[in-house]
C-alpha cells in the first residue's frame, strides 16, 4: 500500500469509498450545479469554484451505477480539478499497513481507477486513484 | 465652420469614389481640424487661419493638377504636416479623455496611427517632461537584421527611452529592412551606437518639447482633480479629467493579477449569497437579488477594465507588418496582395510585442521562399501577383494566426533528403508528412544551397517556434506543393471580452460572437432542420442549434435564426449556415471563461456568468461543422 496519509470515508452512487485527503483540495457543501448544453460522458456539469467553471463527475454514467443519482450533500474537489458529488461523509480514517489489497477485485465495475481495497476496517473499502478516474474518463470519451 | 467641414467632407467622399486617395487622405485631415474647430476644441488664432489657409490652396492646386489629369501626389499636405500636426496635437481633448501630443511628431499620418494608446501617452508625457522625442532610422542587412536590432536598441535603451520602433520605408538605394525607433531622450551619442557603413539612414527631432505652449503645460500641471459632483450613491459616476501626472502609472504585471485574483473571490462571494438567496423560500429575495445583480454587473465592469490594462489590439501587429511586407515586395520584384483579417480582436499587450520577431521571419520567409517570381507563377498558371493572407481568429481561449501564402509549398522530398543527412530522420522509417513539416522547426535545420540574402525556409524557424513555444502556444506547418503554405499559431488567451448576439434555445441561454452573425431573423414561419431559408438572395440550409448540441429535434420548430458566417473557408470562400433558435433576446458584451479540458463540448466556447445562470458562448467554426455534418445526415437518411 502506498503512502496515502488521512483518507476521507465518503458515499456517492450508493457505494463507501476512500478518498485520499492528499488527493483533495478541499470539501465543500454542496453547489449548484449547471449542466452542460450538450451531453458529455461522466460530466454533470459545471459549478463554480474560485470563479472558474469546475466539471462535476456524473457518478450515474461509471459502469455498474444504476438509478438517479442522490443529491449530494458535499462537493470534493480534487486537486486535478474534478468535483465529485458526495452523498455523505463518515469522516477520516488512517488505516495501518495491514488489511490492504493491492488490486480491487477484478469482477468491481470500478475496478479501472481503483488503487486498492482496504479491508481492515470491516467492510471492503475501495480506495479510489482520481488520476485513474480521469484517464479512464479520457479512455471512454476517445472510444467513443 | 459647420458648412467648411460638410464641404471638405463631401470632397473627401467624392475623391476617394473618384479613385482619388491621397486627395481623400488629404480632404480628411483637412475637415478633421474643421471638425475641431467647430466642436470648440481648437482656438481660432492668426497661425490656425494661415494653415487653413495654406491646406485649402494645396488641395486647389491639386484639384487643378488633377483637371489636368497629372498624377497625385504621395501627400498634398506634405508642406504643412508639422503645423497640421500640431493644431491636432495642441486641440483640447474631449471631456474625460487625456491630451494626446503624438500627433507633434514629425511623421506620416499613417506611422502616427500605428502607435499603441501607450506609445502615445508616453510621448505625451516625455513632451511634457521637456524631453524631446528623436527618430532614428536604420536599414538592416535581410541577413542580420534581428541581432543588429537588437544591438541598436540596447544602445538607444542606454541612452532615453524607447518608445516604439516602427518599420520603415526603405530608401532605393538600400536593401534590407529599415526601421524608425522613437527615442525620448535629452541628447543621443551616435559614436556610442557602433554603427556600421550604411546602417544609419537618418537621425532627426521628430518632435522638440519646446513647441509645446507653457501654458498648455502649465494648464494640465495645475488642473485640480474636480471633486465628484453625484453623491456615491449613483449609479453613474462620470468619468472626470484626471491630472496629467496621475494618468502614467507603471505598475508590475503580477499587482494587476493579484487584485484579478481577489476579485474572483468577491465573485465567488457573490455567487454564494446568491445561491443562498435562491435557496430561501419567503418573497423578501428579489430586491436583495436585484442588488447582486447590479453588483455583478459592477464586477463585470472591473473585470474588463482589468482585462483592457493588459490588452492591445491585434492591429498593432498587423500594422507593423504591412510596411514591412511593402518593402520586401519590392526589393525582390514579387508582387504581393497581403490580406489582413481579425486586427480587430486584443490580446495581451506582452503576448503582441513578443510575437513581432517571429512574424518578421514568417513574412520574410513566405516572400522570399514561398511566394514564385512573377515569371515563375506566370509559368505555372497563377496569377502573377501573389497572396500572403494572415488571418487572426478567437478559438475558445486561444488566439490563432494562420500565415497562408499560395506559393510553391515545401519540397518534402529535399526536406526528407536533408533530415536525413543531418540525422534528424531514421533510416527505413518513412517519415509522416507532419514530422516532415515539422523539421524546418528543428534547431540547425539548414536550407543552405537554398537560403537567399534574406532567409531560407527553416532558417529562423527555430526562433519562431521558441518564441512561440515560450508562449505556451503551438506551431504548425502544412503545404501543398505549388499550391502554397499554412503557417498556424495558436496562442492561449486568457479571458476575453466578447460580443455577443444572445438567444435562446431549449430554455438555455447561449451567446453567439457578433464577428460571426450575418443576419437574423424572426417571423411567424416556423423552422424546422434540414429546411433552406432564403436570405439576401441566397438559399442557405437550416439546422437547429438543439440539433448541434445533441439535444435531439425541437418537436414544435423554430421561430427564429441565426445566420452564422464563417469567413476565409474553403478557397476563400466563406460558408454560411442558418441556425435555427427559440428566440433572439439582443447583444451583449460578455466577459467569456473558458471550460475545463474535462467539460468541453463540441461546438461551446465557453460561458460567461450572468444573473440568470451560465450564458454558453457558442464556437461558431465549431458549431458549422456540426451543423453540416447533421445536415449530411438528414441527407443521408432522407
Amino acid at each position: 500500500m502506498p503512502e496515502r496519509g488521512v483518507l476521507l470515508l465518503a458515499r456517492a452512487a450508493g457505494r463507501d469509498l476512500l478518498l485520499s485527503a492528499s488527493d483533495l483540495f478541499e470539501v465543500l457543501p454542496a453547489s449548484p450545479i449547471t449542466p452542460l448544453p450538450g451531453p458529455l460522458l461522466g460530466i454533470a456539469g459545471v459549478m463554480l469554484y474560485q470563479g472558474e467553471f469546475l466539471p462535476v463527475l456524473a457518478w450515474e454514467d461509471l459502469p455498474g451505477v444504476d438509478g438517479t443519482p442522490v443529491p449530494p450533500v458535499a462537493m470534493a474537489i480534487l486537486k486535478r480539478r474534478l468535483a465529485l458529488p458526495l452523498e455523505f461523509l463518515s469522516g477520516a480514517l488512517e488505516p495501518g499497513q495491514g488489511g490492504w489489497q493491492i488490486n480491487p477485485p477484478g469482477e468491481d465495475p470500478w475496478a479501472p481507477f481503483l488503487v486498492s481495497v482496504c479491508a481492515s476496517e470491516g467492510p471492503n473499502l475501495p480506495f479510489l486513484d482520481p488520476d485513474k478516474l480521469i484517464d479512464w474518463l479520457h479512455r471512454r470519451r476517445s472510444e467513443r | 465652420m459647420n458648412a467648411l467641414f460638410r464641404t471638405t467632407h463631401t470632397l473627401k467622399g467624392m475623391a476617394g469614389m473618384l479613385g482619388f486617395p491621397s486627395f481623400s487622405r488629404a480632404a480628411h485631415r483637412m475637415e478633421d481640424i474643421f471638425d475641431l474647430m467647430r466642436k470648440g476644441r481648437l482656438r481660432s488664432t492668426d497661425s490656425l487661419v494661415e494653415t487653413l489657409e495654406a491646406g485649402m490652396q494645396a488641395l486647389e492646386s491639386g484639384l487643378d493638377g488633377l483637371k489636368r489629369g497629372r498624377p497625385e501626389p504621395e501627400d498634398y499636405l506634405q508642406g504643412l504636416r508639422r503645423e497640421l500636426g500640431e493644431l491636432e496635437a495642441l486641440a483640447r481633448p474631449v471631456s474625460g479623455a487625456t491630451q494626446d501630443l503624438s500627433a507633434l511628431l514629425d511623421l506620416p499620418a499613417e506611422s502616427v496611427k500605428a502607435l499603441s494608446d501607450y506609445e502615445r501617452t508616453r510621448i505625451t508625457s516625455a513632451l511634457m517632461d521637456g524631453l524631446p522625442i528623436h527618430g532614428f532610422a536604420v536599414c538592416l542587412d535581410f541577413a542580420t537584421f534581428d541581432g543588429r536590432l537588437r544591438h541598436f536598441s540596447d544602445g538607444l535603451a542606454r541612452q532615453g527611452e524607447i518608445i516604439s520602433t516602427l518599420p520603415w520605408e526603405v530608401p532605393e538605394e538600400c536593401e534590407g529592412l529599415a526601421f524608425m525607433i522613437l527615442l525620448a531622450a535629452t541628447a543621443l551619442d551616435l559614436e556610442a551606437l557602433a554603427a556600421e557603413p550604411g546602417e544609419i539612414l537618418e537621425v532627426r527631432l521628430l518632435a522638440d518639447a519646446a513647441r509645446v505652449p507653457p501654458s498648455l503645460r502649465a494648464e494640465i500641471q495645475a488642473e485640480p482633480a474636480p471633486l465628484p459632483s453625484v453623491p456615491a450613491t449613483e449609479a453613474e459616476v462620470p468619468v472626470l479629467p484626471v491630472p496629467q501626472e496621475s494618468e502614467i502609472l507603471r505598475l508590475p504585471a503580477q499587482r494587476v493579477e493579484a487584485l484579478e485574483a481577489r476579485l474572483m473571490s468577491v465573485a465567488q462571494l457573490r455567487d454564494t449569497v446568491s445561491g443562498l438567496l435562491r435557496g430561501c423560500e419567503d418573497d423578501q429575495t428579489e430586491a436583495p437579488l436585484e442588488i447582486l445583480g447590479e453588483m455583478e454587473s459592477g464586477l463585470l465592469d472591473v473585470q474588463k477594465a482589468l482585462l483592457q490594462m493588459r490588452m492591445v489590439k491585434v492591429d498593432t501587429l498587423f500594422s507593423r507588418i504591412e510596411p514591412m511586407v511593402r518593402a520586401l515586395s519590392r526589393d525582390m520584384g514579387k508582387p504581393v496582395r497581403l490580406t489582413l483579417q481579425g486586427g480587430d480582436l486584443e490580446m495581451e499587450r506582452g503576448i503582441v510585442g513578443r510575437l513581432g520577431e517571429p512574424f518578421l521571419h514568417l513574412v520574410r520567409n513566405a516572400l522570399d521562399h514561398g511566394l514564385e517570381s512573377p515569371e515563375e507563377r506566370r509559368a505555372q498558371g497563377k496569377a502573377e501577383t501573389g497572396s500572403l493572407r494572415i488571418n487572426a481568429s478567437q478559438r475558445g481561449r486561444t488566439i490563432r494566426f494562420d500565415i497562408r501564402d499560395d506559393g510553391r509549398g515545401f519540397d518534402l522530398a529535399r526536406m526528407e533528403e536533408k533530415g536525413l543527412a543531418m540525422g534528424l530522420l531514421q533510416p527505413g522509417l518513412p517519415p509522416t508528412t507532419e514530422r516532415l513539416h515539422r523539421l524546418a522547426l528543428e534547431p540547425g535545420f539548414s536550407t543552405l544551397d537554398r537560403a537567399s540574402h534574406i532567409s531560407g525556409r527553416g532558417v529562423g524557424m527555430d526562433v519562431v517556434r521558441a518564441e512561440i513555444e515560450a508562449l505556451g502556444g503551438e506551431i504548425l506547418l502544412s503545404s501543398e506543393w505549388k499550391r502554397g503554405t499554412l503557417v498556424r499559431l495558436t496562442l492561449p488567451l486568457s479571458r476575453v471580452v466578447v460580443g455577443c448576439l444572445k438567444v435562446r434555445s431549449r430554455g438555455q441561454t447561449f451567446g453567439i460572437p457578433l464577428a460571426n452573425v450575418l443576419r437574423v431573423q424572426v417571423g411567424r414561419e416556423t423552422y424546422r432542420g434540414g429546411d433552406k431559408v432564403r436570405v439576401l438572395g441566397m438559399e442557405i440550409p437550416l439546422e437547429s442549434l438543439q440539433v448541434c448540441l445533441g439535444q435531439g429535434d425541437p418537436p414544435e420548430g423554430q421561430r427564429a435564426f441565426v445566420v452564422l458566417s464563417q469567413p476565409g473557408g474553403t478557397a476563400g470562400a466563406s460558408l454560411e449556415i442558418a441556425l435555427g433558435v427559440d428566440e433572439v433576446q439582443g447583444r451583449a458584451e460578455i466577459l467569456l471563461r473558458s471550460l475545463p479540458e474535462l467539460a468541453q463540448i463540441p461546438g461551446i466556447m465557453g460561458g460567461s456568468l450572468q444573473e440568470e445562470g451560465i450564458l454558453w458562448v457558442l464556437d461558431p467554426e465549431a458549431v458549422l461543422g456540426l451543423a453540416m455534418d447533421s445536415l449530411m445526415r438528414r441527407v443521408a437518411h432522407a
